[in-house]
């Protein structure tokens, strides 16, 4: 791939900008959770490799091109890691020329390196990935407590290798100098610059070789599934943005190379940083991403993905209908318009891309984190694809409400947060009738439309709204039984209880239930909703949601869920606390 | 996705299972298509072995009923899964065509 000023290609040798003499072998990989991109850099006196990755593959091709380079001018070969997890240094560890102890100079900061000597689980993520890590040996400490006592004082360091260095602890200072920092000389060539940077975990660190920032993770300390980790801090991150923003806004700096995707001239990353610290304010009191919240955000994300395929494909139907019936209509350019508001390819693509996934991962039995992050991919691409707005214009406004809090509430919980709740005292029958009102009437009556007849464009955006809105309950009777003149008061969510009897209503439809009974009543301390239906006879039985996504929003929105099912109904029971 | 085909006098029934989806979708539609290109104008689609359907899945169908919509033409669907026809339902398509428990009521409707 041919690169422009502020680019580097990836798997060539090229001059390393600002780094006379120093050269640079970008691999840059796709972006995933599996394994960083590399960076190798030589120098007259020395081969430094910044992230070899997690995967083998990969180290053993990195492990080539240092070979073929020594083989030119034999040099010692250092391994700068970014920080110790496992997805930027993993794939060393089976292969030889990495893994004979004292050829090649391992280089992480204090915190990482005793990490690493220890074959730690926890600041390596290599529980959350349900892997191991052999304990390794790291021959250079950066940043320690020793040299930190010492600024400005030149230390010599000698390694089994033969390898020389100099590093020197530099004195606090201003902006990016408020970072923590050291510079490693390797002979005559460019100096290293090493920042401590934590947050993203305690033993980040950005490098600087010439006018290029090498930064790890920090530009995705913030993102849903990241956020949270297992020595993840707020605090150390906000501060790190800070100088890092300094770090990246000096003139000597022009490009900036993350750990995951592509290269970032310095004023994009400048902006990025802004955004990442306003995420990362935004992140108080976050819950610890461990094995056991990565398991439950996994189970939330199946349930929640069959839930948001269901419901963009009902969208992306029921946006075909409309278009169907606008060229029926003779309304060409309005038919095409309709049609192309969601892409049902794009859609289709993204489910069954996570349908294949979910597959394989439960087929291979991997972490449950990894389902997790492809749900969070997924859904981050879906809430880029439609247009909300456009949307609730034109079909039913339930569905992409609902279709909008699933992808929220998950990327809420894959945050670390629990989608928020208002549990307070409501009347359970009012909420319920003026729900099936709402599903039962058009949602533009006659007299919208009647109202205007000489205005071409609005008329047209009323006609799709009254085609695209076609209510739920049209065909069939419901009857909402109480006692008269009485409220229900119970402690619920409102929205979410409204979200959970619209799916119940939806698979009693689906079911072709002709007839549904909503009945309120009180026992003991309870109000409790019982929403049946009939089934037709010899009916096929539904695939029923209620193993663990319906019970879960009912939950969520204060009650408890039982369902019966005899071959000639469907009842759903809601119980919910009675408010006095 | 499997397809196989029965002709039933002038009526065609298309035997569907598996799952409707964007790499099969293109197939249906093809299979469909070749029986609209054979002059066959009476098509019913049985459902009875599609555990899914996806958006591509609903594009072929609402094609078709383009393609069948002049007097004397016929498509329907039937003996479709609780899941699948509630997907229709609620896009709006049981307007679009007409949807029978079974194949027999379906062909005696006709």
């Amino acid at each position: 791939m041919p690169a422009g000023n502020d680019q580097l290609t990836s798997l060539a040798w090229q001059p390393l900008p600002g780094a006379d003499g120093a050269e640079i072998y970008p691999l840059i990989r796709k972006l995933d959770t599996i394994s960083s991109n590399s960076y190798l850099i030589a120098t007259c006196d020395a081969l430094i490799l910044i992230d070899p990755g997690g995967l083998p593959e990969q180290a053993e091709a990195l492990a080539q091109v240092i070979g073929t380079c020594r083989e030119e001018h034999d040099r010692p070969v250092f391994v700068f890691l970014t920080h110790a997890h496992i997805d930027h240094f993993l794939g060393v560890q089976p292969v030889p020329a990495f893994a004979h102890s004292g050829a090649v100079i391992f280089a992480v900061q204090e915190c990482g390196a005793l990490s690493l000597e220890k074959g730690d689980s926890s600041i390596t993520q290599a529980g959350l990935f349900s892997t191991e890590v052999s304990p390794m040996k790291v021959a250079l400490h950066l940043l320690t407590p020793e040299r930190s006592a010492c600024p400005n004082t030149p230390c010599q360091l000698a390694f089994s290798n033969s390898a020389e260095i100099t590093i020197t602890r530099d004195s606090a200072g201003e902006g990016s100098e408020s970072l923590d920092r050291e510079t490693i000389r390797f002979g005559n060539g460019p100096p290293l610059e090493v920042y401590h940077t934590p947050g993203h975990s305690p033993d980040s660190i950005c490098l600087k070789m010439g006018s290029v920032v090498f930064c790890g993770d920090i530009l995705f300390a913030a993102s849903p599934g990241i956020a949270g980790i297992a020595g993840w801090s707020q605090d150390d991150l906000i501060r790190s943005l800070t100088g890092f923003e300094d770090l990246v806004a000096q003139g000597t700096t022009t490009m900036v190379c993350p750990g995951h995707g592509r290269i970032i001239p310095a004023a994009n990353a400048s902006r990025m940083i802004t955004a990442v610290r306003t995420e990362t304010v935004a992140l108080e009191n976050i819950a610890e991403l461990n094995s056991t919240r990565a398991a439950m955000a996994a189970a939330y994300a199946e349930d929640c993905m069959e839930q948001i395929n269901e419901l963009f494909t009902i969208m992306a139907g029921r946006l075909y209908y409309v278009s169907w019936v606008a060229d029926e209509l003779g309304e060409t350019d309005l038919a095409e318009k309709t049609a192309d508001i969601i892409s049902g390819q794009t859609i289709d693509g993204l489910m069954e891309a996570f349908q294949a996934f979910s597959k394989e991962h439960h087929t291979s039995g991997e972490s449950s984190i990894l389902l997790a992050l492809k749900a969070g991919q997924v859904i981050a691409k879906l809430r880029q694809s439609f247009d909300q707005d456009r949307l609730a214009q034109i079909i039913d406004p339930g569905f992409v409400q609902r279709a909008g809090r699933l992808l929220s509430d998950y990327i809420t919980l894959l945050r670390g947060f629990t989608p928020p709740t208002d549990v307070v005292a409501r009347d359970i029958r009012v909420l319920t009738e003026t729900l099936v009102t709402g599903l039962s009437v058009s949602a533009c009556p006659d007299a919208d439309l009647l109202s205007c007849d000489d205005d071409d464009e609005a008329f047209a955006s009323i006609l799709l709204a009254r085609i695209g809105g076609r209510p739920l309950l049209e065909d069939v009777a419901v009857s909402v039984r109480a006692e008269e003149d009485r409220e229900y008061l119970g402690y619920i969510d409102a929205d979410t209880l409204c979200d959970l009897l619209t799916y119940i209503l939806e698979d009693l439809t689906g079911s072709n239930a002709s007839r549904i009974t909503i009945e309120l009543g009180q026992k003991e301390r309870d109000v409790v909703l019982s929403v049946c239906g009939d089934i037709p006879p010899g009916s096929r039985p539904l695939q029923l949601k209620t193993k663990r996504f319906l019970p879960a929003l009912c939950e969520r929105a204060g009650g408890r869920l039982h369902v019966q099912k005899s071959e000639q109904a469907l009842r759903f029971e809601i119980r919910v606390d009675a408010a006095a | 996705m499997d397809i196989t085909t029965a002709d039933h006098e002038e009526k065609t029934v298309l035997f569907i299972t598996g799952r409707i989806d964007t790499s099969t979708a293109p197939d249906l539609e093809q299979a469909i298509n070749r029986q609209i290109d054979g002059q066959k104008r009476c098509i019913l689609l049985d459902f009875s072995g599609v555990t899914y359907i996806s958006s591509g899945g609903l594009r072929v169908l609402l094609a078709t009923a383009k393609k069948l919509k002049n007097p004397g033409d016929k498509f329907a669907l039937c003996s479709l899964s609780p899941e699948v026809l509630k997907i229709l339902k609620l896009a709006g398509f049981t307007s679009i065509f007409s949807i029978y428990p079974s194949e027999g009521e379906a062909l005696a409707g006709w």
